[in-house]
């Protein structure tokens, strides 16, 4: 190595020199920050400064809040909060011990469940709506609830999913003519009690749900919403009941009716494990993460289904709000004083607030009572957006046209809307695709958050594949890539649509067809 | 024909059309000049409706075309327009900028268009260009394609508003040569130029505007060589006029000079006339009629002219006639006839300023 070193320039032996020590201080900095004390196995948790992961809203923030007041909190959700704690953003990650066990068990690396409890024990139980169409649901459920704890059903329910861990679902028999209609909203990304294996949603709230829909003499879908929309969904009637391993939190508590507790779990603590971390080689390691993310379970599927979601609300509302902005443009472009000011607080108000704001407002107070699904929801909202979009392009590319160009068409006998479509736009539209080009990979990427209100477009789908692999990187890095390729599609069409519309690429025989020429 | 009728047309700011009303006979030729803001292409822009008169009537053979529910585009259709900056489709190729309208809007077909369009081009010179885009021309094929463009519709009038102000000089003689080409056609014409020798030589009528109007009406020879009115003269004649009034006994010479020496200066005026013009000025004004007039009342014109450098200045002033030829004071008179070409006194009886002394340098 010296012999070489000594025929390198002495610039490049002081950068790498420079870097060799800045990387070493580093390493050292960090190896001193992680260091949890170990002699009483909960002490550090009173430190002052620890850091400490929580649900944001759930019981255990309350519950740390009161035991560890001189912690720092940090929100999570449980996936973040687990890789968080392996990658040393957290140094205690609190929760249902029971479902942290099930994520080390199956796979999350890093990290380890210590064996004490902390707090009160947790209830776990079912929301139910106020406002359902099947009467006396609350009464009803409490019933069911009352009878599948009496008869060993729920028990043994608990043992076969949560304990044994044999997530074959069983055939529930569904009834022949059914009385009502039951829909349940779930997360699907809480293994073992609602989660997708493949393509279908099971679990043990799943099970449930169909063993109380045959009760009800019901029929049953499901609505898979994230967990900041789950109660939400409820409270606006989107479901009926919503059943996600759910905790009785003082805060939902008071937001929402619970169903008796179905069972009970405890706090439990997650530290970091560096032990414990993955020892697999780069390449191994990546090939494991693309067998878990995309064939196990024929996952791919779930991303097959995801892109066509992402693709069904990206491509109509484009199309949507392409005509929209142009209708709105064609009534305002003579100066219209009325259609003017509609068109501007119409523009001011889409946006003005950030589109999951909007697409929540459509869809849980605007469409709230309304039988329409999230995916449409998510194309009314993206159609605006896009259509507010399309006009201010237009106004910009229209604009850009010199006026001489309407003069001599007026003064050659074009009336005023021949005159737009005859000469003023097909020399607008080079000024317009470019931008509107931009406008489309930004609305591609904009969808990523209809998993508010429970459609499963691309990025829900990574999450809920995410849910059950415990891996951050691969899922997350996979979404990106497809996302890369969507929107690289949607450009490409554009691009044709660039070349064929414009109007210096036609070829001599086009322009001049049908007429006879001397040479 | 053309009929205007009590034109007029009203901006916030300014009324560059005041109370226009003319005929424009079948035929008719005419060039409108005239100093820049005074309203010719506002002029020629109502004609076909481009801008809509404030009040007024436009009459084309015979029709009221600003007459409430006329479809104005019908008019515009018989009055072809030339614009200064070409205004040629920049997405279409010559000869379909030539094609686009006939075919259009008077639903020709497409064969019987594009020989007539090739046969424009072949007229305007530009026939190998039918399939090039405006982009790829430069201003003078720019604006012989507008020509063209505008004579496949076959109007029956032709406006052109300054088609060659745009132009670099050396291609203004091109799209000379085909409007004059165009002149002789028989079509009735109406051309907006600042080109007077152009205007001269196409036209059998010139339009002289200024004032808010058209302020003479003349043929090229009437315009042109015998201008009869005031503002007339001075435009045909490039004169630059310096006016001012010299009233009461304490009246401040400085200003005064300073403001003729600002005058001469920006006029470019060469110094021998310079001193001349000042000489004149001082000896008739202050020298001779100063000590002679008890309230002095003197209104001085100096118009000199940039075309042959010649200068003539008239001095206007109030009170019992006096010649200035009868005056005491010789010195100054001798000074003065040799130093100007003419001197001509005159008294008008009755007026404000009955004495009148024009005074010719050459």
């Amino acid at each position: 190595m010296r012999e070489k070193q000594k025929n390198v320039p002495k610039k490049l032996l002081a950068i790498i020199m420079v870097i060799f020590l800045l990387t070493m201080c580093s390493l050292a900095v960090r190896a001193a920050a992680e260091e949890p004390a170990a002699q009483d196995e909960l002490a550090f948790l009173s430190e002052k400064g620890t850091r400490i992961g929580v649900g944001s809203g759930s019981i255990q923030e309350v519950l740390v809040n009161e035991l560890y007041p001189d912690a720092d909190i940090y929100y999570y959700d449980k996936f973040q909060g687990y890789i968080a704690l392996e990658q040393g953003k957290l140094d205690a990650y609190i929760y249902d011990k029971k479902q942290m066990e099930l994520a080390v068990k199956n796979g999350q690396k890093g990290v380890r469940v210590l064996d004490s409890t902390i707090g009160d024990p947790i209830r776990i139980a079912l929301g139910i709506s106020k406002t359902s169409a099947i009467p006396d649901l609350e009464a009803q459920v409490n019933r069911f609830i009352e009878t599948a704890q009496a008869d060993g059903t729920m028990d043994e329910l608990y043992d076969r999913w949560i304990n044994k861990g044999d997530f074959t679902m069983p055939e529930i028999e569904r009834p022949a003519s059914p009385k009502y209609h039951l829909t349940v909203g779930t997360t699907g990304d809480v293994e073992p009690y609602s989660f997708y294996q493949g393509e279908t949603l099971t679990g043990f709230d799943i099970e449930l749900m169909y063993r109380l829909a045959a009760w009800l003499d019901a029929d049953i879908d499901f609505q898979v919403f994230s967990w900041d929309s789950i109660v939400p969904g409820l409270q606006s009637g989107k479901a009926d009941i919503i059943a996600s391993n759910l905790q009785i939190s003082p805060e939902r508590a008071a937001e929402i009716t619970f169903s008796t507790p179905l069972y009970e779990e405890k706090n439990g603590i997650m530290v970091r494990d560096e032990f414990g971390a993955s020892r697999e080689s780069f390449l191994s390691a990546l090939s494991s993460s693309f067998e878990k993310t995309f064939i196990r379970e024929d996952r791919y599927k779930l991303f097959l289904s995801g892109i066509f979601t992402t693709l069904l609300i990206t491509v109509l509302s484009i199309l949507f709000g392409t005509a929209l902005g142009f209708l709105v443009y064609m009534a305002c472009r003579n100066g219209n004083k009325a259609a003017n000011f509609i068109a501007r607080i119409f523009v001011w108000l889409i946006q003005g607030m950030p589109v999951v704001v909007l697409l929540m407002i459509l869809y849980y107070v605007i469409f709230s009572d309304a039988n329409i699904s999230g995916t449409a929801v998510a194309i009314v909202s993206f159609t605006l957006v896009f259509g507010a979009g399309v006009f201010g392009m237009l106004t910009t590319s229209v604009g850009a046209i010199d006026k001489g160009q309407t003069e001599a068409a007026y003064a050659l006998g074009y009336s005023d809307l021949r005159t737009f479509f005859r000469i003023i736009l097909p020399q607008a539209v080079p000024h317009f695709l470019p931008s509107y080009k931009g406008e489309i990979i930004g609305l591609i990427k904009a969808t990523s958050i209809v998993g508010y209100i429970a459609v499963q477009d691309l990025t829900k789908m990574g999450d809920i594949i995410r849910g059950r692999t415990y891996e951050a990187f691969f899922p997350l890095i996979a979404v990106a890539v497809i996302y890369f390729i969507l929107g690289g599609l949607l450009t490409f069409i554009v691009d044709r649509i660039e070349i064929g519309t414009d109007p210096k690429r036609r070829k001599k025989e086009r322009i001049l067809k049908g007429v006879k020429t001397n040479d | 024909m053309i009929e205007l009728r009590h034109l007029k047309k009203e901006y916030d700011i300014v009324t560059p059309l005041k109370d226009v009303s003319v005929t424009i006979n079948d035929g008719d030729v005419i060039s409108i000049i005239g100093p820049s803001g005074t309203g010719k292409s506002t002029l020629i822009r109502c004609i076909n409706l481009l801008e809509k008169p404030t009040s007024g009537q436009i009459l084309l053979n015979g029709e009221d075309i600003t007459a409430r529910g006329y479809d104005i585009k019908k008019a515009r259709r018989k009055m072809g327009m030339v614009f200064q900056s070409f205004n040629l489709f920049g997405h279409l190729t010559v000869i379909e900028n030539i094609m686009l309208a006939p075919m259009d809007l008077l639903h020709k077909g497409k064969q019987e268009t594009y020989d007539k369009g090739m046969e424009l081009l072949h007229r305007v010179g530009l026939a190998e260009k039918a399939l090039s885009y405006p982009d790829e021309l430069s201003g003078g094929q720019k604006q012989r394609v507008a020509i063209a463009r505008t004579l496949c519709m076959d109007p029956e009038v032709i406006l052109l508003d300054e088609p060659t102000s745009a132009l670099d000089p050396t291609m203004v003689s091109e799209v000379q040569a085909v409007i004059k080409d165009l002149s002789r056609s028989g079509k009735t014409m109406m051309i907006v130029t600042h080109e007077m020798n152009f205007a001269r030589s196409i036209s059998n009528r010139v339009f002289y505007m200024d004032d808010g109007g058209i302020y003479e009406d003349g043929t090229p020879e009437q315009i042109f060589e015998d201008p009869q009115k005031e503002r007339t003269k001075r435009f045909i004649r490039k004169l630059k006029v310096f006016e001012k009034d010299i009233v009461g006994a304490n009246y401040d010479f400085i200003v005064f000079d300073s403001e003729l020496e600002k005058y001469l200066q920006m006029n470019d005026v060469a110094p021998a006339t310079k001193y001349r013009i000042r000489l004149v000025i001082e000896e008739l004004t202050r020298q001779i009629l100063f000590p002679v007039l008890p309230d002095p009342q003197i209104h001085v014109v100096t118009e000199y002219s940039i075309i042959d450098g010649s200068c003539e200045i008239t001095v206007i002033y109030a009170g019992k006639q006096f010649d200035i030829n009868d005056t005491a004071n010789e010195l100054s008179l001798n000074l003065l006839k040799k130093t100007t070409d003419s001197i001509r006194y005159s008294y008008a009886e009755g007026e404000e300023r009955p004495n009148r002394v024009e005074i010719r340098l050459n």
